[in-house]
């Protein structure tokens, strides 16, 4: 028994292990440096992700402005007429792209002489894009509700071919399904089942030369 | 195309069977009936809104045609207005005088999807998809907005209203509540159930709703049952299950004790309020008759009073007497199908060999093929050249075709919508067509409600406003206006058929009066106006040696009338005094075309949509002993007996669902038919039923 007690209480009944003051001294400092590398890397990490985004907004800020012809025709416009006001809009750096047209715009309406306006073709008009789009989606959601209730998943529909066949079927005088008697059913679905038929055939070399 | 030979004791006819015109009739979407004047209105899914003369045996008396994009959902008459409300969110009232709309007006709640006045005919109820109920004051000119009900969660699909104007029932999504209609708030609010199995996922539509006086309210919803309702409890009473898809429709008879709910399977059932023990008062809703004479949904039901009209998807509209309403069987009693429209969709230029077509958003131009060789009657010939599409001319807008028409020569095309009138002149080679549009027409031609060309080409009839007919010349420097010609007195109805002599004098126009007027072309005045007949004209033609107005009505009667003597003919004398044949008034499609045979003066062809019949005006009348359809018959005797047997009416049968026929001057018949069958696989898909045995 005083064996066992040994092994097991060998842990409590050791005299403690003698450390290095330096050692346990590295070992602190470790695990401070190691601390402090971790925030480091966590805030490095988090820089360059906020850097990415930032890129990220920039290309799509530049994508969003018009093309460099289009900008470029905009700024020597106004530069031909006054010197004075166009000197203001033009060398403002290009940061979004409707407030520069509208000033653009602006100037080019106030200070320009008058052109004679260009007209639509006849059989254009001009409507408001949010009127006309937000009334036919709500028509064509009601009628999209109806097809799916009626026609929808969850409906037990056939096809008119089967209901046609199936009155053959039990009709008086009996005849084929109509797919079968009826030639002009159907038609370009058997031309193209036979094409690939064919195809099958061809590739599989079924039928030597 | 086929060419037949058909040769009987009515002559030998070389027969083009023309099966390329693809006419796709469009489902039916609602019913309204007017009790007072016996007209049923039937809206389809293109928009177009037909009514129909209950007791003129179902005649189409006026057809307003539809547009793109229209989805009308709903048709309610107030006393003799005609409204209908549709998903694009506006509310039309329609002008029957002149066959067309008389305004829209948006009701600003999104798409409606139910509208119905009350009895009292002073208010109209919109059910929108916003879950509003807006009411409507109905004025002498227009109908003006009021105020909303209590707005709901969910979308108001169906409405009813109580007789007395008090209350007014609303179907919605998973529920039905009832309204007060003088305060605007609910009353009720009664949760339908979502039924067990694959349906519980879905939300319960109840898809109609009727509110009886006695304050029971009759449902049907998309679960396949008719439930009651008490609006007193608020409560379920019964509820019976009618079919394992939707009820799609509910209609109640006039006294109320007779109920119509049409299914999705194309069943139409019908309950009865009566006692279950004989001579007791306690009444109750029981289901009597099944009608099965659908094919695909039935999104509409009407009971009128003598019998059941339903319609849906199949595009067929359905009279199902009841033949305990009815005490005399005749033919009124019978179980009538109405398929094609009661107009001609057809036109022919006889001297050039073309037909035109019209189908709602443009027309087709085709030319006739030749055969060669003589074969046995009832044989195929062969067909030495195909017939060939020449032009599709495709109409600009929306709104769809309402008449049209090809000069006989080939040289000119005309069509009218509700809102333009287009005219084309058309060079045809043996290889090369060409088309120009006439871009400068006379102001007055704005919109015809049917068009005519004259038998040489050189004017063209436009029929427009207050029943008169508006003439142009054509030339090759294009068209002019010549004059009106105005009926003397009597209705403003719109003018439905046009008849043009062939000598260039006389001209024939019916209206849906019953009026016919002849105008002497070249005094351009009314020269006289024919005795009011109580049917509807449905085809009329003038002979072309004798000058004769040969009418066919809607009854199957006919009339000739002499327009130089201004009298009827002893021809027509002699035939209403002896009567017309049984099996001729029993036929229940009207005749569409009278046409004359040039070679045979005293031959008169008629058809209608299951027979081709020529009236010999030198035989004898058949009596109602004699046998009607003797041509079989005739076949087998010699000659001596046939002479002796022989009546005038001989007709074919060989021929089905025929839309058009014309006879050609090389006397040849084109038969335009379009099998039902053909129709049948084009229609939208059906619900699987399963039946025994297969």
């Amino acid at each position: 028994m005083s064996e066992l007690t040994l092994q097991f209480e060998s842990s409590d009944d050791e005299l403690p292990e003698e450390v290095a003051f330096d050692a346990s001294k590295s070992v602190a400092l470790k695990s401070v440096k190691d601390a402090l590398d971790a925030a480091k890397r966590e805030k490095n990490l988090l820089k360059e992700k906020r850097r990415k985004k930032q890129q990220l907004f920039q290309e799509q800020k530049k994508r969003k402005l018009l093309p460099q012809e289009l900008l470029e025709e905009f700024d020597t416009k106004p530069q031909k007429q006054t010197d004075l006001s166009a000197n203001k809009g033009i060398y403002k750096k290009v940061s979004t792209k409707p407030s520069h047209n509208n000033k653009v715009k602006e100037q080019e309406t106030g200070t320009m002489p008058k052109k004679t306006p260009k007209s639509l073709p006849v059989s254009y008009r001009v409507m408001r894009i949010k009127d006309e789009s937000a009334a036919k989606t709500l028509q064509q959601r009601a009628t999209d509700f109806v097809q799916s209730r009626l026609y929808g998943p969850g409906t037990k529909r056939t096809t008119n071919a089967e209901l046609l066949s199936l009155k053959k079927k039990r009709g008086a005088s009996q005849g084929a399904a109509v797919e079968f008697a009826n030639k002009k059913l159907g038609a370009c679905k058997k031309a193209r089942i036979k094409r690939s038929n064919k195809r099958f055939i061809r590739q599989q070399k079924l039928i030597p030369f | 195309m086929m060419s037949t030979d058909l040769r009987s004791a009515m002559g030998e006819f070389k027969v083009h069977r023309v099966r390329f015109f693809d006419y796709m009739p469009s489902g039916i979407r609602a019913l309204a009936f007017n009790q007072d004047t016996e007209r049923m209105a039937v809206a389809r899914m293109d928009g177009s809104v037909e009514v129909f003369h209950c007791s003129d045996r179902f005649f189409q008396e006026k057809i307003i045609p539809g547009r793109e994009q229209c989805g009308i959902e709903g048709l309610s008459w107030v006393g003799e207005r005609l409204f209908s409300a549709g998903l694009n969110g506006g509310i039309t009232e329609y002008d029957l005088t002149n066959q067309k709309v008389k305004y829209t007006i948006d009701a600003y709640g999104g798409p409606i999807w139910t509208i119905t006045g009350n009895q009292q005919g002073t208010h109209l109820a919109v059910g929108c998809e916003d879950g509003t109920v807006k009411l409507f004051e109905v004025n002498e000119d227009q109908i003006q907005f009021e105020r909303n009900l209590d707005r709901q969660k969910s979308r108001i699909i169906s409405l009813s209203w109580h007789p007395s104007g008090s209350k007014i029932a609303a179907g919605m999504m998973d529920m039905i509540q009832v309204f007060n209609v003088e305060t605007g708030h609910s009353i009720h609010r009664m949760l339908a159930d979502r039924g067990a199995g694959t349906s519980r996922s879905k939300e319960c539509v109840v898809w109609s709703v009727v509110y009886l006086s006695d304050g029971t309210i009759i449902t049907g919803d998309s679960v396949g049952m008719v439930k009651l309702w008490d609006d007193q409890t608020g409560t379920l009473i019964k509820s019976h299950n009618v079919t394992k898809c939707d009820v799609l429709a509910l209609s109640v008879s006039q006294n109320e004790d007779s109920l119509v709910a049409g299914t999705s399977e194309g069943i139409v059932v019908q309950f009865q309020f009566v006692s279950m023990v004989l001579e007791k008062d306690d009444k109750e809703w029981v289901r009597t008759r099944t009608f099965r004479n659908h094919t695909h949904d039935i999104r509409a039901v009407a009971e009128i009073t003598t019998a059941v009209v339903s319609g849906g998807m199949d595009a067929q509209l359905v009279v199902r007497p009841l033949l305990d309403k009815i005490e005399v069987r005749s033919a009124a009693s019978a179980l009538r199908k109405i398929h094609f429209p009661h107009r001609r969709l057809v036109s022919c230029a006889r001297k050039s060999g073309l037909m035109l077509f019209q189908y709602p958003g443009h027309l087709e131009l085709w030319r006739l093929g030749e055969s060669e060789g003589k074969g046995t009657p009832g044989s195929s010939l062969f067909v030495k050249r195909n017939p060939e599409k020449l032009l599709q001319l495709k109409v600009k807008g929306e709104d769809h075709i309402r008449c049209s028409a090809v000069s006989p020569c080939g040289g000119w095309i005309v069509y009218s919508t509700a809102s333009t009138l287009r005219l084309y002149r058309l060079h045809c080679d043996n290889n090369n067509i060409s088309i120009t549009k006439i871009s400068k027409l006379p102001k007055v031609l704005s919109s015809a409600n049917q068009l005519c060309f004259s038998s040489d080409s050189s004017h063209l009839f436009s029929a427009s406003a207050q029943s008169s007919v508006h003439i142009a010349s054509l030339s090759q420097s294009g068209c002019k206006f010549v004059g009106t010609l105005k009926p003397k007195s009597g209705s403003h109805q719109a003018i439905h058929l046009l008849a043009a002599s062939e000598d260039g004098k006389w001209l024939a126009s019916a209206n849906s009066d019953h009026e016919v007027h002849i105008y002497n072309l070249q005094t351009q005045k009314a020269h006289c106006t024919v005795p009011v007949y109580s049917s509807a004209v449905t085809a009329m033609g003038i002979h072309p040696a004798t000058n004769c107005l040969f009418m066919m009505h809607a009854d199957q009667q006919m009339f000739e009338y002499s327009i130089e003597q201004k009298q009827y003919t002893d021809w027509s004398r002699t035939v209403q005094r002896k009567g017309l044949h049984r099996f001729w008034v029993e036929r229940d499609t009207p005749c569409l075309n009278v046409m004359f045979n040039p070679q045979n003066p005293s031959h008169v062809i008629l058809h209608d949509m299951y027979m081709l019949c020529i009236i010999d005006q030198s035989l004898p009348l058949p009596d109602d002993k004699t046998q009607f359809y003797n041509q079989l018959t005739l076949k087998s005797l010699t000659e001596e007996q046939r002479k002796s047997q022989s009546h005038a009416f001989k007709v074919c049968k060989t021929f089905k669902d025929i839309l058009c026929v014309e006879l050609m001057p090389d006397q040849s018949l084109v038969v335009v038919e379009r099998p039902l069958e053909d129709i049948a696989t084009q229609l939208p898909a059906p619900i699987k039923q399963k039946k025994f045995a297969t």
